[in-house]
């Protein structure tokens, strides 16, 4: 899971680069920006839970 | 933000767009920024190493399958990783000079060629470029015939840099390389500036060897590149050891000198690997980066007085531009001085121009998306109409 997270910010960081330096996300940007950050969400809830159970 | 101390975490080409000539081809694909998280480590690709106890054998990350195919994408019969371009040139320079032996460089050849023969003792004569800065095969036989006179012999080694880094220029290479197989003398491809960046064929140029670099134009972490060789060369400069202690009578299995054993032990070599795939297909679609390249070409030359100093229309979208009688007219008066035009191309998100070159100065678009190529080009002319120059933009 930690990887998980870390490489969902990855593809995240690569989205900042493609659009730098205004970085306004077109539609299709977005929904990808949006996928993955509610991926990166649920990744470190998995996380919370796996670590600090 | 630090990631250790006194270390500022880098985010230039996410903050900026980066035109640095020699930072354009070597921006980490995603996949690679992965493989470096999880490789990271020293030996992290030793974990599954058996013998016979070399790197290009590992098949678990698929290291040898790396090798094999990228043999296979340059046309060639023999692959190695090495820690850049300049340890592919030395490892072929130790095999093939001795002291005082002439090597055939180029009047646009890079300056590690010159060390890589340094180191041997070699002597280099450089074949002289034309007045459009292009290396030609007439030039590459006269400069044969020169050396002959000179030392009674031809050259053991020639080099060329399909590429140059000055200009940027398209040389043609299987012409020279013809030219230098009439002669017998083996002929190095320098492809710092086209393997993973446009097709390499090396078997269509006739060459005996090619060099590329990883961390600049393979998407790669550094220091990281390859040497690939024919099946006759392959043998030379991949020789295996032959060393014995005499204490010990220890020997070292099939540890390649040249190579020093092992090169790329971690996450230089997985990152290339994992940009691999995306490399091998960005090559296909270099039009593209053209087609960026010229639209903000067109933009620098609507300012009057701007010149492209690299071949035109380009073949490359590394670019040598003279805006003496440009952007320089405005740096002897601006308070900024010739600060003043890196300056303004930062505030507008653009870096990778050296600070204070407003003369002769040179930039690369490769990766820029068409939308950055166009933002690009806006800003060149804004920072023209910002400052008074005429345009007809």
């Amino acid at each position: 899971m930690t990887f998980q997270a870390l490489y969902t910010l990855t593809d995240l960081r690569v989205i900042l680069r493609e659009t730098a330096p205004q970085h306004q996300l077109d539609e299709t940007r977005r929904a990808q920006a949006q996928r993955l950050l509610d991926n990166l969400e649920r990744q470190v809830a998995s996380l919370k839970q796996e670590m600090l159970k | 933000m630090r990631c250790g101390i006194g270390i500022e975490a880098r985010q230039v080409n996410e903050l900026y767009i980066n035109i640095d000539p020699i930072q354009a081809g070597g921006r980490l694909t995603a996949d690679a920024m992965k493989a470096v998280i999880a490789y990271g480590d020293g030996y992290s690709v030793c974990d599954n190493c058996r013998k016979p106890n070399r790197l290009d054998y590992i098949s678990k990350p698929p290291i040898a399958g790396f090798h094999r195919d990228v043999a296979a994408w340059l046309n060639m019969d023999a692959v190695r990783t090495v820690p850049g371009a300049r340890r592919g040139f030395q490892a072929v320079t130790n095999t093939y000079v001795s002291k005082g032996d002439p090597v055939l460089l180029t009047s646009l050849s890079h300056y590690t060629e010159f060390l890589a023969v340094e180191e041997t003792g070699g002597i280099v004569r450089e074949i002289p470029h034309d007045s459009a800065h292009k290396i030609t095969a007439d030039a590459t036989a006269t400069k044969i015939e020169e050396v002959m006179r000179e030392f009674g012999r031809v050259p053991v080694l020639a080099f060329i840099d399909h590429v140059d880094y000055q200009y940027g220029n398209m040389h043609d290479v299987k012409a020279i390389a013809k030219v230098a197989h009439h002669y017998d003398i083996p002929i190095l491809y320098n492809g710092a500036y086209t393997v993973g960046i446009l097709p390499v064929d090396g078997g269509d140029f006739g060459v005996d060897f090619i060099v590329g670099s990883g961390h600049k134009s393979m998407a790669a972490p550094a220091p990281s590149g390859v040497l690939a060789a024919t099946k006759e060369r392959a043998g030379e400069v991949f020789r295996t050891t032959t060393i014995k202690g005499d204490v010990t009578n220890r020997t070292f299995g099939i540890k390649e000198p040249e190579m020093m054993g092992c090169t790329l032990m971690g996450a230089t070599l997985v990152g290339m690997m994992a940009s691999f795939p995306q490399v091998k297909e960005r090559v296909k679609h270099f039009d593209r980066e053209l087609e960026n390249n010229r639209r903000v070409l067109e933009a620098l030359l609507s300012v009057t007085g701007t010149k492209i100093l690299s071949e035109y229309p380009r073949n490359h979208t590394l670019t040598r531009v003279d805006t003496l009688a440009s952007f320089d007219t405005i740096a002897e008066s601006h308070k900024k001085r010739g600060f003043y035009l890196s300056a303004a191309l930062e505030e507008k998100g653009i870096v990778g121009i050296i600070p204070g070159a407003t003369k002769v100065w040179k930039f690369n678009t490769y990766g820029t998306t068409p939308q950055q190529a166009a933002f690009l080009a806006d800003a060149f002319v804004a920072v023209a109409m910002d400052n008074g120059l005429p345009h007809n933009a």
